[in-house]
């Protein structure tokens, strides 16, 4: 059960800051959540709608011989079918981020030819309803032939089977990055040590609410209407609107509430593709809602990836010189969003440590397995992981503690802002400091007696840390990284804010919430600009492409909406404040620095009584213009602003440069209580730290960090996409796939840090995707429960009863300690 | 996944044989058969209805005769549709006489794709060992009906192993 510490540890609460950014208001979003009042896509009807059903692979590879959906037409209340066939006709493939052999990918729809995972969609049903049109769907004939199965990232290197004969590759894309001198950071060693091979597990975040997209097209205009859940529609239709050869506007992007997505619902464009085909081919609104089996079968996973050949040139007190390693990305069949994957994990190469000298050999490659998406914690969750199990593989085989040689080797405070070996620019934050809060909460001082109490009980008890970086509001000029032909760098994100004739202020976010509390914390933002109250600031719920509040890389991902999001708001209200004063100023006689702003009235700051209220200021102008002065008739009270974060473009020869903005730091501990006998082990204390600098909403914030620890949690003992050699999931539902319920949860004790950004607009970071400290948390703490076992490596991200019971059984070891 | 055993019989070579490669006895061998058309001399047919969840999994079945040497060995392929099960089977078997008796080595590598092979060994392997069993039961019966004994106490030794299946990443 989660026990939240009900004061949490407050190391540097630096001055109070007057208003509202900083306090836990009431959230906007909850009362209508609480209540059932939320609207999700599935809520929306139309008349005369047809439910799509997607006719999906049982095979992992195979050949489409044929398909004959004249069954399932024959069927009353059936009103079309959709197959690859046609969409190979209709639409253009995705283009694909990569370079060859990755660019050469022919990606559509639907399957064409051939399918290269199950639960790959074949062809599509509409009918009535959601339950007819899955029973048509199982009148529709498929003729495969089976083809070779791949389901390892290392067994695809071999290319004996080829997933994509277009590309003549199963890779999708291959590069060395090289930073320092490692040769010199060997010479100068006492020791190298060398683990064989560690494996990220494959699983996904899982969301409350599965996909899906309510489609209509209007045949007047040839534009679509698609209210979904796709948390990132302007990239979504940077893909869809060429694959479907229309322009970008003839796509309104709608969502209000989203019921959690984590990345897995960026790569919805092929079934939004194949529905807007449909609504336009059957002249009908459609609407597709995933079914759960289908969206742990075939929705999107998080990248599975396997470390080779790790070798760390250490000195004999711990300090950490160097880091090589030969990393295989497995991206299931398609690269989608990949192979972005094969870059982001480099926004925090040294991990939270001062490692100067690094080579990482990166090898992304297509297998018969879902394709992946930015699962919470993209790229970094995987490499972060590698470093920490680095760090306590070291400290164990050097017989050093664990909290010192971390000390020993993060960054220091004193060392922010620090320039990592490949350029990226960590902003702020104490580590150090962290460990130490984290430490305490989970009662450090006194582990040797926990120890031999668990023994006196017969368990053997572990403690772990895991230190983690969450880097947020992305330079996508890191793309250039890969693929030096792509045209994109920087970031933004929009927001308007207006002053209404009434003297309402409504607020346009150009981002896509899911639950993290935008509408809360922007009216937060306005309020202490304007000088009103969050309950007078109205936030439009949702997003709509067409409130022209939407950016290229508008959407909620990659943990910047404080900053972004956020940044947005505050630039638009700025300029709303300014045009509120000029107004005033002009009514007064005076100039805009004689105005300020407070109670919901623009008055002279020198006379407190001559003020107007805001209804007065929106109903001048507004509907009663014709007073104003001259010089002020521009005034809109109508502003939108688009943050743009201050990045310029990577050195794509040095593969150097900054390729995010922010760092938020979390530091967890854990300790774990394994039954040797079983391997069965219980999670008995945990605390998690987090410093995502100013927090403008605590208990948000904590939220998030509950969150994300929980998504960890399972992760490290779990949740897990087991696949057998034949390619068929064997954990597609929650009765194989266990997310951690609330009494799965251990005793959470929470505390933080707030070291400001100096690069954001409010001090603050993006700060949603920092659960990987749990996974490697717990990692640390089994390999600690077992040294006396053996010591056998833990090798694996998930780690499962039996898996533990495997290393009691078998104790492997895969590590060594060589001298140079 | 792959199954295998052995399995004796108390008939010479040449009734094991003919009961193996007579359609007729191999339909009545197969658990749930509701019907079975012969098409020709290495292509037969069967629908069956397996019993996995309500009401059964119905099936349809291909067999085609790969290869085989007469008395000792034989090789069969067999493909199966159903809603959300496709299974491809590959089996084997060797005779050997011993004595009066014969052995029978035989090996199966069944590979079933849809939801139903998600569900995993879990669940498939006592359902798989389940048929295999009753088979080989039933072709007890058989062997002893060819033979003339009785097949109420066949004299039989039999071992099932496997299936065998990895999930490593």
């Amino acid at each position: 059960m989660t026990e939240t510490a009900t004061t949490p540890l407050v190391v540097a609460p630096g001055e109070t800051k007057p208003g509202f950014a900083g306090t836990n208001v009431p959230r906007k979003e909850d009362k209508r959540l609480v209540q059932g009042e939320g609207v999700f896509f599935d809520d929306m009807k139309r008349h005369g709608m047809g439910y799509v059903h997607f006719v999906r692979s049982p095979y992992a590879h195979a050949k489409i011989v044929s398909i004959d959906v004249s069954k399932a037409l024959e069927l009353g209340g059936v009103y079309g079918t959709l197959t690859g066939e046609e969409v190979a006709i209709l639409t253009d493939p995705f283009f694909e981020l990569s370079v060859k052999p990755g660019a050469d990918i022919k990606d559509y729809a639907l399957a064409v030819h051939r399918v290269r995972h199950v639960g790959e969609p074949v062809a599509a049903v509409v009918a009535s309803s959601r339950e007819l049109a899955r029973d048509a769907a199982e009148l529709v004939e498929v003729e495969y032939e089976p083809l070779p199965v791949l389901t390892t990232g290392q067994d695809a290197l071999r290319n004996d089977t080829i997933l994509h004969e277009d590309a003549g590759s199963n890779v999708v894309w291959q590069g060395v990055f090289d930073w320092g001198d490692y040769e010199g950071a060997v010479a100068e060693a006492d020791h190298v040590v060398k683990i064989e091979r560690l494996h990220f597990d494959r699983f996904s975040s899982t969301p409350l609410e599965c996909s899906g997209v309510l489609c209509e097209y209007n045949r007047g205009t040839g534009q679509w209407t698609l209210y979904g859940n796709h948390q990132m529609p302007g990239v979504g239709a940077i893909w869809m609107a060429p694959a479907l050869r229309t322009g970008i506007d003839k796509l309104r992007f709608v969502s209000q509430d989203i019921g959690g997505a984590f990345g897995n619902k960026i790569c919805l464009h092929p079934q939004y593709v194949a529905c807007c085909l449909l609504a336009r081919k059957l002249n009908r609104p459609v609407q597709w809602t995933e079914w759960r089996t289908d969206q742990h079968t075939a929705n999107a996973h998080g990248n599975e990836r396997t470390f080779l050949d790790v070798e760390v040139p250490v000195t004999k007190d711990g300090r950490m010189l160097g880091l090589k390693v030969r990393a295989i990305d497995d991206c299931g069949a398609f690269p989608r969003y990949e192979p972005l994957g094969c870059i982001i994990w480099a926004q925090v190469t040294p991990g939270c440590y001062r490692w100067r000298n690094i080579r990482v050999d990166f090898t992304q490659v297509c297998t018969n397995k879902s394709p992946v998406s930015p699962n919470r914690g993209y790229s970094r969750m995987q490499h972060l992981w590698l470093t920490e199990r680095v760090i306590d593989l070291v400290a164990s085989e050097l017989e050093l503690d664990p909290v010192e040689v971390r000390k020993r080797n993060y960054v220091r405070a004193d060392e922010m802002p620090y320039e990592t070996p490949n350029g990226c620019v960590y902003d702020s934050g104490d580590y150090a400091r962290c460990l130490d809060i984290a430490l305490d909460l989970i009662g450090y001082d006194e582990l040797e007696a926990k120890r031999r109490d668990a023994e006196s009980r017969g368990k053997l008890l572990g403690f772990g840390i895991g230190s983690t970086l969450d880097s947020g509001t992305n330079n996508f000029g890191q793309s250039t990284l890969l693929n030096p032909e792509l045209q994109f760098s920087g970031n933004n994100e929009v927001a308007t804010v207006k002053l209404d004739i009434f003297g309402e202020i409504v607020v346009t976010l150009g981002t896509v919430p899911q639950g993290q509390g935008h509408e809360t914390t922007a009216s937060q933002v306005v309020a202490d600009i304007l000088g009103v109250t969050p309950d007078d600031v109205t936030v439009r719920a949702g997003h709509d492409s067409y409130w022209n509040s939407h950016a290229g890389f508008s959407g909620t991902y990659a943990s910047q909406f404080a900053v972004t999001g956020l940044g947005a708001v505050k630039g638009a209200t700025d300029k709303l404040a300014h045009e509120i004063k000029r107004v005033a100023a002009g009514v007064f006689g005076a100039t805009p620095d004689d105005i300020e702003l407070a109670d919901g009235q623009a008055r002279l700051a020198a006379n407190a009584e001559a003020a107007i209220p805001f209804m007065g200021i929106g109903a001048i102008v507004n509907a009663n213009n014709a007073i104003l002065p001259e010089d002020v008739r521009d005034v809109t009270l109508n502003c939108r602003y688009v943050y743009v974060p201050p990045f310029q473009l990577p050195d794509k020869e040095r593969k150097f440069g900054n390729l995010t903005l922010t760092y938020a730091t979390q530091i967890h501990t854990c300790l774990v209580e394994i039954d040797p006998d079983t391997g069965v082990y219980d999670i008995v204390d945990y605390a998690a730290v987090d410093d995502c600098g100013t927090r403008i909403h605590p208990q948000i914030v904590e939220g998030q960090v509950h969150g994300a620890t929980a998504q960890a949690l399972g992760a490290a003992t779990h949740e897990i996409f087991a696949y057998d050699e034949e390619g068929n999931l064997l954990t597609p539902n929650f009765y194989d796939y266990h997310v951690p319920h609330a009494l799965d949860m251990p005793p959470l004790k929470n505390g933080y840090l707030e070291s400001p950004s100096p690069f954001t607009p409010l001090g603050a970071k993006g700060m949603g995707e920092g659960g990987g400290a749990g996974i490697h948390a717990v990692c640390a703490a089994l390999q600690d429960a077992l040294a006396s076992r053996g010591k056998p490596t833990v090798w694996r991200s998930c780690n499962p009863y039996h898996q533990v019971w495997e290393y009691l059984r078998e104790p492997t070891r895969l590590v060594e300690v060589t001298t140079p | 996944m792959k199954v295998e055993g052995t399995r004796t019989f108390a008939a010479p070579r040449e009734t094991v044989w003919g009961v193996l490669n007579s359609p007729e006895s191999m339909a009545k061998l197969m658990p749930g058969v509701e019907s079975f058309d012969v098409q020709d001399d290495k292509h037969w047919r069967a629908n069956v209805k397996i019993p996995l969840g309500m009401g059964g999994l119905r099936m349809s079945f291909d067999f085609t005769k790969l290869e085989e040497r007469q008395p000792e060995f034989a090789k069969l392929h067999a493909k199966g549709n159903g809603v959300g099960a496709i299974v491809s089977m590959e089996t084997a078997f060797n005779l050997a006489e011993n004595g009066s008796s014969t052995d029978m080595k035989w090996e199966a590598d069944v590979k079933i794709a849809g939801p139903v092979g998600s569900m995993g060994q879990r669940v498939l392997q006592p359902i798989v060992n389940q048929q295999v069993n009753n088979v080989l039961t039933a072709l007890d019966k058989q062997v002893q009906e060819a033979a003339g004994g009785s097949a109420a106490e066949p004299e039989t030794d039999s071992e099932v192993n496997g299936p065998t299946q990895s999930t490593e990443s």
